[in-house]
This record gives C-alpha cells, sequence and structure tokens, in this order.
C-alpha cells in the first residue's frame, strides 16, 4: 500500500511526492499543520489528505495493546462466548446429542437426504424450535423461511407449533411461574406469525433474496435462524455455464456464512442427492458437487437405514462421526420409536 | 538513489545464514506430516493442503495452530472464511497435549495457548487483501520478538475466497489471486512467518478430482500436499504433491484424535 493507492486527486499526489512524501509510514507521523506547510496548501485540504489513509496507520492504533490486527479475537475469547451459547434443539434428544446440543449459532448447517426422508420437516420443526422462550430453555428467536420449492405447508406448522407448546407445557408442568409469564408467548398463532417466509422462483430471485437479507437482519435484530429448502432446487436445471454456476454458489455461500457471523445466527441448508457415478457404480451424493461441499461448516445427512430413519454427520470441525435415529411424528420430530414404520407406495 | 528501491543483494552465504538463524520449522503436531516435510512447516514459505470435503484439513489447521502456540514458537493467527474455526476442538486438542498436567496448571496452560491464537473472519478477497497489507504494516512497525510476534499465519480456506470471482471472461480474478499469492509469500520471507493455506477439489478430466484455482495457482506456494480421508476411519493419507526439498510423490498416513 504505497500513496499511489490513496483516493486522493493526482495534484495532491504529485504535490506529496515532489514533498519527499513516498510511503504511508512517512505521512503516518506527520500532523496536518506540517504538511500543509510542506505542501504549501491549505490546512483544512492537509487533514482531509490525512483522513483518507487506511485506519491502521494512524499513529494512535500502533501503540495500542492488541495491535497484531484489528477485530482479531482470541481463542480463549471465544471459547468463553461459544460456552455461553444456546444451540436450537431440534425436537429429538438423540439427534441433539450427536449435533452437540443441537444446531450451532454462527455456522452454517447442510442438512441433505432422499425425498421423503424429511428435511422440510425438520426445516419447519427449526423454525418453531427457535421460538421456544428463554424460560423454557430456548433462544426466544424469530425464523427466516426461504422456500423455493413451495414446499413449506401452514397447516403442518401448526399442527408442529402445537406439539411443540404441549411438549413445553408438559416438561414444565411445576413451574407455574413460568406458565404464567408466557402465556401469550405460548400460542400456536404467534409462533407462526414469527416465521417470515419468503417464496422463491428462480435463480435470480434467491440471489436477490441472500443479498437483501443482511438489510432485513439489521432492522429484525431477533432473528436467529434463516433456513433455504432447498438451497440448490433452482441451480440444477437451466445453467449453461458451469463455471458461472460455480461462481455464482460460492458467492452465496459466502454471504451466508457472512451472515451467519455477523448476525449470530444459525443458517440451515436444506439440499438434495443426486447419483453419481463413481468406482465403478452409481453412488448417491449431495447435488452441485464437490465444489459446494465446502460451502457448509457442517453437513449432516439423512437417511434411511431398513424402515427407521437415521441422521449422520458428515462434516464438522468440533463433532464427531456419529448416527443417531429420530422419527417424524404427527407433533414434528420425536425420538425414535420401535413402531415408526416407512410407507411404502407399490 | 537506486539503491533505497530494491531489495539488497544477498550472496548465498547470507542466504543459507538466513535460513538457518530465522527460518525455523514449525512442527504440526502430526508425526506423519512433520517427518515427510523434514521438520514441520518452514517459516519463510507458503504451505498448501490440498483435499475434497472432510478431509482433515481443517482438523491438520487447528491442530497445528495448538501446537505451535503451545510450544513456544510465537503467535499464530487464524484466518477463517468458513466458520470452521472452533475453539471448543481446540480446547480438546490442548487437553489431549496436556495430558501429563492437571487441576490448576492444566487450566492456566489452555488460558496461555488460547491466548496465543488469534482468530479473524473474512468473507471477501479484498478483506483478505486489506488484513494483509495491515499485517504487515504490523509487523514493519512493531518491536516484537520471540513468543509475542506472528509466526504462523493460517488461511482456511483461500478457495473460498478466490472462487467466486475467477473464471469468466476477465482476468481480475487472476490477479487478485497472484496479488494475494505475493503478499503471503513477501510477508513470509521478511518477517520470518510460515503461512498455512486450505484448498478444495474440484472435478477434472475423467472424473478425476484434481486441485482448484487452476494451473495459475500451482507455482503460487512453496509446498503442497493432498490430504484423504477414508470414510468411518481416524486415519488420513497425505502425499507430497510439490516441495522445494523433498521429493514428490511420497506418502504416509497420520491418525486424527478424536
Amino acid at each position: 500500500m504505497e500513496i499511489a493507492n490513496l483516493p486522493i486527486s493526482p495534484s495532491q499526489r504529485a504535490k506529496l511526492l515532489s514533498a519527499g512524501y513516498t510511503t504511508l509510514t512517512s505521512l503516518s507521523a506527520v500532523s496536518p499543520f506540517q504538511l500543509a506547510r510542506d505542501l504549501n496548501i491549505a490546512l483544512q485540504e492537509a487533514s482531509d489528505i490525512l483522513k483518507v489513509m487506511p485506519e491502521f496507520t494512524r499513529s494512535e492504533s500502533l501503540h495500542g495493546g492488541n495491535a497484531i490486527l484489528k477485530g482479531a479475537q482470541t481463542a480463549w475469547d471465544m471459547l468463553s462466548e461459544e460456552q455461553m451459547q444456546k444451540h436450537i434443539t431440534t425436537g429429538c434428544e438423540n439427534l441433539d446429542t450427536i449435533l452437540g446440543g443441537g444446531i450451532h449459532c454462527k455456522e452454517v448447517t447442510e442438512v441433505g437426504g432422499v425425498p421423503g426422508i424429511g428435511k422440510t420437516q425438520l426445516g419447519i420443526q427449526l423454525a418453531v424450535n427457535v421460538q421456544i422462550p428463554v424460560e423454557y430453555g430456548g433462544l426466544h428467536g424469530k425464523a427466516v423461511y426461504i422456500d423455493t420449492e413451495g414446499s413449506f405447508m401452514v397447516e403442518r406448522a401448526h399442527q408442529i407449533a402445537e406439539g411443540c407448546i404441549m411438549d413445553m407445557l408438559d416438561k414444565f408442568r411445576h413451574h407455574q411461574k413460568v406458565i404464567l409469564a408466557c402465556q401469550e408467548q405460548m400460542q400456536p398463532n404467534s409462533f407462526l406469525a414469527n416465521i417470515f417466509y419468503f417464496r422463491i422462483c428462480s435463480y435470480t430471485e434467491q440471489i436477490a433474496v441472500i443479498n437483501y437479507l443482511g438489510k432485513f437482519l439489521a432492522e429484525q435484530k431477533d432473528v436467529k435462524i434463516i433456513i433455504i429448502d432447498s438451497v440448490t432446487f433452482h441451480f440444477r436445471q437451466d445453467f449453461d455455464d458451469l463455471a458461472r454456476r460455480t461462481r455464482v454458489l460460492s458467492g452465496m455461500s459466502l454471504e451466508l456464512m457472512k451472515l451467519a457471523k455477523t448476525y449470530n445466527l444459525a443458517v440451515v441448508l436444506l439440499n438434495q442427492v443426486t447419483t453419481k457415478f463413481t468406482e465403478g457404480s452409481f453412488q448417491l451424493t449431495l447435488a452441485l458437487g464437490d465444489s459446494w461441499s465446502h460451502a457448509c461448516t457442517n453437513r449432516v445427512i439423512l437417511y434411511w437405514n431398513g424402515n427407521d430413519r437415521h441422521a449422520y454427520i458428515d462434516k464438522s470441525p468440533s463433532l464427531r462421526s456419529a448416527s443417531a435415529p429420530f422419527s417424524v411424528t404427527s407433533k414434528g420430530i420425536r425420538n425414535a420409536t420401535s413402531q415408526c414404520k416407512r410407507v411404502r407406495m407399490m | 538513489m537506486m539503491e533505497d528501491w530494491h531489495q539488497p543483494w544477498l550472496n548465498g552465504v547470507e542466504l543459507l545464514e538466513d535460513s538457518n538463524r530465522n527460518k525455523h520449522f514449525l512442527p504440526t503436531g502430526y508425526e506423519g506430516i512433520d517427518v515427510l516435510l523434514g521438520g514441520g512447516l518452514c517459516e519463510g514459505q507458503l504451505t498448501e493442503i490440498v483435499g475434497s470435503s472432510s478431509s482433515g484439513k481443517t482438523q491438520v489447521c487447528l491442530y497445528s495452530a495448538a501446537h505451535v502456540a503451545d510450544k513456544h514458537f510465537g503467535v499464530v493467527m487464524f484466518l477463517d472464511t468458513c466458520n470452521s474455526f472452533s475453539p471448543k476442538r481446540i480446547a480438546c486438542m490442548v487437553d489431549q497435549l496436556s495430558s501429563s498436567f492437571s487441576g490448576e496448571a492444566k487450566e492456566r496452560r489452555l488460558k496461555r495457548i488460547m491466548s496465543n491464537i488469534f482468530c479473524h473472519s473474512i468473507f471477501d478477497i479484498f478483506a483478505l487483501l486489506d488484513v494483509l497489507h495491515q499485517l504487515e504494516f504490523n509487523l514493519k512497525h512493531q518491536v516484537t520478538s520471540g513468543h509475542t510476534k506472528i509466526c504462523l499465519l493460517i488461511i482456511d480456506s483461500i478457495s473460498s475466497l478466490l472462487t467466486p470471482v475467477l473464471g469468466g471472461k476477465g482476468s481480475e480474478g487472476r490477479l487478485l489471486m497472484v496479488s494475494a499469492g505475493i503478499i503471503l509469500k513477501k510477508l513470509a520471507n521478511e518477517h520470518n512467518v510460515s503461512v498455512l493455506v486450505t484448498n478444495h477439489m474440484v472435478g477434472g478430466e475423467g472424473g478425476i478430482l484434481k486441485p482448484a484455482l487452476g494451473e495459475s495457482w500451482k507455482s503460487i506456494p512453496h509446498v503442497r500436499l493432498q490430504l484423504t480421508h477414508d470414510q468411518g476411519s481416524n486415519i488420513c493419507n497425505v502425499s507430497i504433491l510439490k516441495h522445494t526439498f523433498m521429493a514428490s510423490g511420497r506418502t504416509t498416513k497420520f491418525v486424527i484424535h478424536g
């Protein structure tokens, strides 16, 4: 970074260079008065030039204690913050255990599986569970649900909200004070009111919504989860230029990572599966290939094991590879029971 | 006057002395990798780890950070682009390294090590270039030495910052990639920092995976390692794709402890 890169007019630049100020360091230690005298310009102009210098070169920042990098945190501080983070429960205790307590905030989690396994059910369940009041052990946040396939059913969301409230009241039935305090929040309709729903019909709309979310989240400070169902649907067809698709998708994933980190929320991406021909046989893999597989922090794969639904942690920086059974009931996602049956369409 | 505008001429003997005195090897903590690299990550060099999804790249980065901070080599700066820096995982790794300590001593050790690892999130290539300029400026103007100076800079992963800008009709993407490479290598050489970056794999001809970022990137890192991981096991394979003084093609295995 040298004088040539500063956003100042060419005449100012020429004056700086001829007066001997060739590097940023020489400018960082000079006062506006001295600069005005050396360059033979007005005091205001000199202070304007000094204002456009990058912040890190100003003399004050050099004496700061933690001056290695502005904005960096030590791992120790992050550890204490992380320990105080609450997680979003999925409704199934086994699944919560392998996820380390639930879905983590500040991370992007991808959930993939064959059609019919329960991805949308999990998405709706998380949109409801994020709203559980703090007194009941939840985050009391709002949810953003971005629907690309039209699979969000309001009646089902109402049913899941009812089931969640019933279970919460059941669990805390001895804590009378708690129940009274949250009476109005614990209605299915108020749960539905806190889910912001976006219906997307093309990939340009999807990119637009994700770019718009930054502004939306700055206004709605309570949003704690963004669910995109499903993130890859509009990118699988109608894309002639695959290189452009890779660029657009990786830009989108960076934007989602930034939203998760900046606004301290969880991002859950639901993905479809496709077949891939590797090592002489067809195998099921997640859609959009290898370049998209790096777009998430954690990945959970839902699969059938006989007649039972299971979830498997495929990728995570801090969780072990493990799998857990779960089931989809009328109340939503719950622990697996032995009577869980898969409906086979003949 | 021309003397001021270029780096000083050095002869071979001076370079060797500088290399022996200033450019230490930072062990990653995984013995297999350290032996393969002839000691560890070399200060003054840009090392790249390539691997497909969940092959162990982030684990190697986290463990190297914990190990280097533990052995008092200096401060570790971790630039995170995919929110995969996990303080919990680092604490777990430090726990494994501190098996001979207990109680309060263990707690103090954890605090010391974790306080020497800095993490910053970066989500686009321009922010990365800004941060690198800032680091260069701070290193030039601060009198720090020994264990308060940055010795290891990790970028996980640089390919996710570069993929959105590479390709297409213009070559601005390649320009940004090469500029980042130049600044990283300058930082490494002038300030005795070891730089570690991670890259992912993409499909190539015939369905064989190859490292992302293309042909122009291949010549930028000094050392390139490829990681593969068998699903369901803890064992990772690492092989050398490119090295300054080791033969390429050498492979070894190492275990990632849970």
